[in-house]
């Protein structure tokens, strides 16, 4: 009996469904996904040398443009390598500040990735549209109080830019009051549909072993069943004193990680409201008094060594290396993006797949190319 | 499966089961459709607290108020009544900015030829300009400010390297934009800028857009200056002609490419504040070369990658780390 002839064909770079510049070298068989290989690099724009050749706090507006859905997380990675390297105090007002902005942004990024989730599987718009919506009234505050919606710059190392404009709080409050609802609409939208059940269920499937042997993390590691978060793991600003549980999933399919991520929207709506709660009593500044004064932060020479500091971004494990040889500009730095990692496991997940369940699986790691590429 | 931390627990989601019958979950999904829908022609979403209603910006016609904080491009801002500029030129916002794409000259005094606390012409190059916001942030005489201003959509690439008549705008403008914020610096910022007026003379340091206002309000301005203590100067001559040389040229020693200050500018009726666009393109090659006559060896130099060059960083990273890893016992980075 004759074998069916294999194909190779290219998805990207241009392509609707790939998240940006992004291409697969795909071989089919029939329908059926016989190999795929990731490429990247269309979107490389030279961050970390560029980081290299500036001081520390020119690099900063620079991590807005990795993960340009969540900049405020990319911020506060940088700002946490930089402060953990020149042992800078962080004061309480700002920490928490830093959390509360953070976990809006993983309201925000769960929200639009469901969305996209969902438009890869043919919901064409409507409930990105929903998402969208939400994303929106989240980077109004985002520019109520940074100033800018996506490219927020906010976080300077030993707190933020200014404090939060007097407006903001009632604004949040008002926020709040709809997240609940909206949280349950979507979920009611999507859990049971059996269209996408169909297209999700046992699709994509990244076994506990095969995450970790890949250093897959975020919500794509904890619904393949391993709880690991970094804000438990090894907690940083106020995370240690918050209250929250960590969803995991159960098999490692797509359908988990669409429903880890409605969870852990939900757990930080549930931090959101301690912070807000505490942020009254909250003692200290925005910003350290040492570094409140910009010329300090240009002129920032951190002592000689090397540092590696972690954030739990929306996508995972956002790390900054930093190697200081004591002058203004870093002399190594180093990004580990979340987005590259996850992504890496892709021609594994998309093997034995119909080829339709390719964009699906893609869709559901959640990736942003500035990120990936750098 | 139970993994407890210190507060909270790690917890299995719910994969739910599937409705009894086929076709019932997708028909609650609907219905949420259905209600968005029945909402979009009813109600408009007026706050965050709704979820449902028309949330679209009717844009061109209707606008959202941005708030105080909100940047977008960098102005600099000048005296409402003696068009006297806040910036002296101290190239702080030069020296920051990541991408590099501003490019300040400092002014002379026409007649002793020293540097005075003024410019001379100050390029900014939106194309490339980020809005990180941090020159606004760095500059101590509160002279640079981030505009509310986005509509600048041109088909002129080059009318997007903005010079200093495009860039300067009233106090008042301001102060409209970000009234908190300005009440904040207002004291400081004027203040720094009657010890700027001192040492200025002439014309020198006055908004190109208030020359000529100023000229016809004080017909003796060539003779005496403007805010100027310094009355030494008697001949007008001298003062006049490098200003004059200045709206054509960028300064006089660099390639005679005439600059169209105050040419060709479609005027947005915003009173005196000038619109942002540059009519005509502004060449970039003078700029660099204002710049690198002028300004201190800011830009980063970067190394050239060569076999050695790397064997001797790669040697250095391995010290630093030895160091390092002396210096701290426990290794970083690992939980």
């Amino acid at each position: 009996m004759p074998t069916s002839q294999e194909l190779q064909i290219n998805i990207g770079p241009q392509h609707p469904s790939t998240h940006g510049v992004f291409r697969m070298t795909v071989t089919v068989d029939g329908e059926t996904v016989v190999r795929l290989d990731p490429v990247f690099g269309y979107l490389h724009r030279n961050h970390e040398q560029l980081a290299e050749v500036s001081t520390y706090i020119q690099s900063m507006p620079y991590t807005d443009r990795l993960d340009y859905f969540n900049s405020m997380a990319s911020n506060y990675g940088l700002a946490l390598a930089v402060e953990k390297l020149a042992e800078i105090e962080v004061p309480q007002r700002a920490n928490y500040i830093r959390a509360l902005m953070n976990e809006l942004t993983r309201i925000l990024n769960h929200a639009t990735a469901i969305g996209f989730l969902l438009n890869d599987m043919g919901a064409w718009q409507t409930a990105l549209a929903f998402s969208m919506r939400e994303r929106e009234k989240i980077l109004d505050l985002f520019e109520m109080a940074s100033g800018a919606r996506m490219m927020c710059n906010y976080f300077r190392f030993g707190g933020i830019w200014r404090d939060l404009p007097p407006e903001f709080v009632p604004q949040l409050k008002q926020l709040m009051v709809g997240l609940p609802s909206f949280f349950d609409e979507f979920d009611k939208l999507l859990r049971e549909n059996e269209i996408l059940r169909a297209r999700s269920i046992n699709i994509g499937i990244l076994p506990k072993e095969l995450a970790a042997a890949y250093s897959v993390t975020g919500p794509v590691l904890r619904a393949s069943g391993i709880a690991y978060d970094i804000r438990k793991a090894e907690p940083y600003g106020i995370y240690g004193e918050l209250d929250f549980d960590v969803p995991i999933g159960s098999v490692g399919d797509v359908y988990d990680r669409y429903l880890v991520r409605i969870e852990e929207m939900r757990q930080s709506y549930r931090m959101i409201q301690q912070i807000i709660e505490r942020l009254p009593d909250t003692i200290g500044g925005h910003i350290n008094p040492k570094m409140a004064d910009i010329g300090k932060q240009k002129t920032l020479r951190p002592p000689v060594g090397d540092v590696y500091a972690r954030i739990e971004s929306p996508k995972g494990e956002l790390g900054f290396y930093l190697v200081s040889d004591g002058s203004e500009r870093p002399y190594r730095y180093k990004v580990r993006a979340p987005s590259f990692l996850n992504l890496t496991p892709l021609g594994d997940m998309c093997r034995g797949h119909r080829i339709a369940d390719v964009v699906v699986i893609l869709g559901s790691i959640d990736i942003v190319m500035g990120e990936v590429d750098r | 499966m139970s993994i407890e931390f210190d507060q909270g627990k790690a917890y299995t989601v719910d994969r739910g089961a599937p409705k009894a019958r086929n076709g019932q979950g997708m028909l609650a999904g609907m219905g949420v459709v259905f209600k968005h829908f029945r909402d979009a022609m009813t109600k408009k979403l007026d706050n965050p607290s709704e979820i449902s209603g028309v949330f679209t910006v009717q844009y061109p016609e209707e606008r959202y108020k941005l708030p105080e904080a909100a940047r977008n491009f960098p102005i600099l801002l000048y005296e409402d009544a003696s068009g006297q500029e806040l910036c002296t030129s101290c190239f702080q916002c030069e020296r920051i900015c990541p991408p590099q794409v501003i490019h300040i000259t400092q002014a002379k005094d026409p007649v002793s030829g020293k540097a005075v606390p003024a410019i001379a012409e100050f390029l900014i190059e939106y194309d490339a300009c980020m809005s990180c916001g941090l020159c606004a942030e760095v500059c101590p005489f509160d002279a640079i400010k981030m505009d509310h201003e986005y509509e600048l959509s041109t088909d002129v690439h080059g009318g997007l390297t903005i010079d200093r008549a495009g860039l300067m705008r009233p106090i008042s403008y301001y102060e409209q934009l970000a009234p908190s914020f300005w009440a904040e610096v207002k004291d400081g910022a004027l203040k720094k800028l009657q010890g700027a007026i001192k040492r200025r003379s002439g014309l020198v340091g006055i908004a190109p857009q208030m020359v000529e206002v100023l000229k016809k309000r004080e017909p003796s301005i060539q003779e005496s200056g403007v805010g100027s203590q310094n009355t030494a100067i008697q001949n007008p001559e001298p003062r006049t002609e490098p200003i004059e040389l200045r709206t054509q040229n960028p300064e006089p020693p660099s390639p005679p490419t005439p600059l169209p200050v105050g040419e060709e500018r479609r005027s947005r009726g915003e009173g005196i504040a000038a619109t942002t666009e540059a009519a005509t393109p502004v060449p970039t090659a003078p700029a660099s070369s204002i710049t690198d006559t002028t300004a201190p060896a800011t830009a980063p130099a970067i190394p050239a990658p060569s076999g050695d060059a790397r064997a001797e960083k790669a040697a250095k990273l391995v010290a630093i780390r030895a160091a390092n890893a002396k210096k701290n016992e426990t290794p970083e980075g690992t939980p």
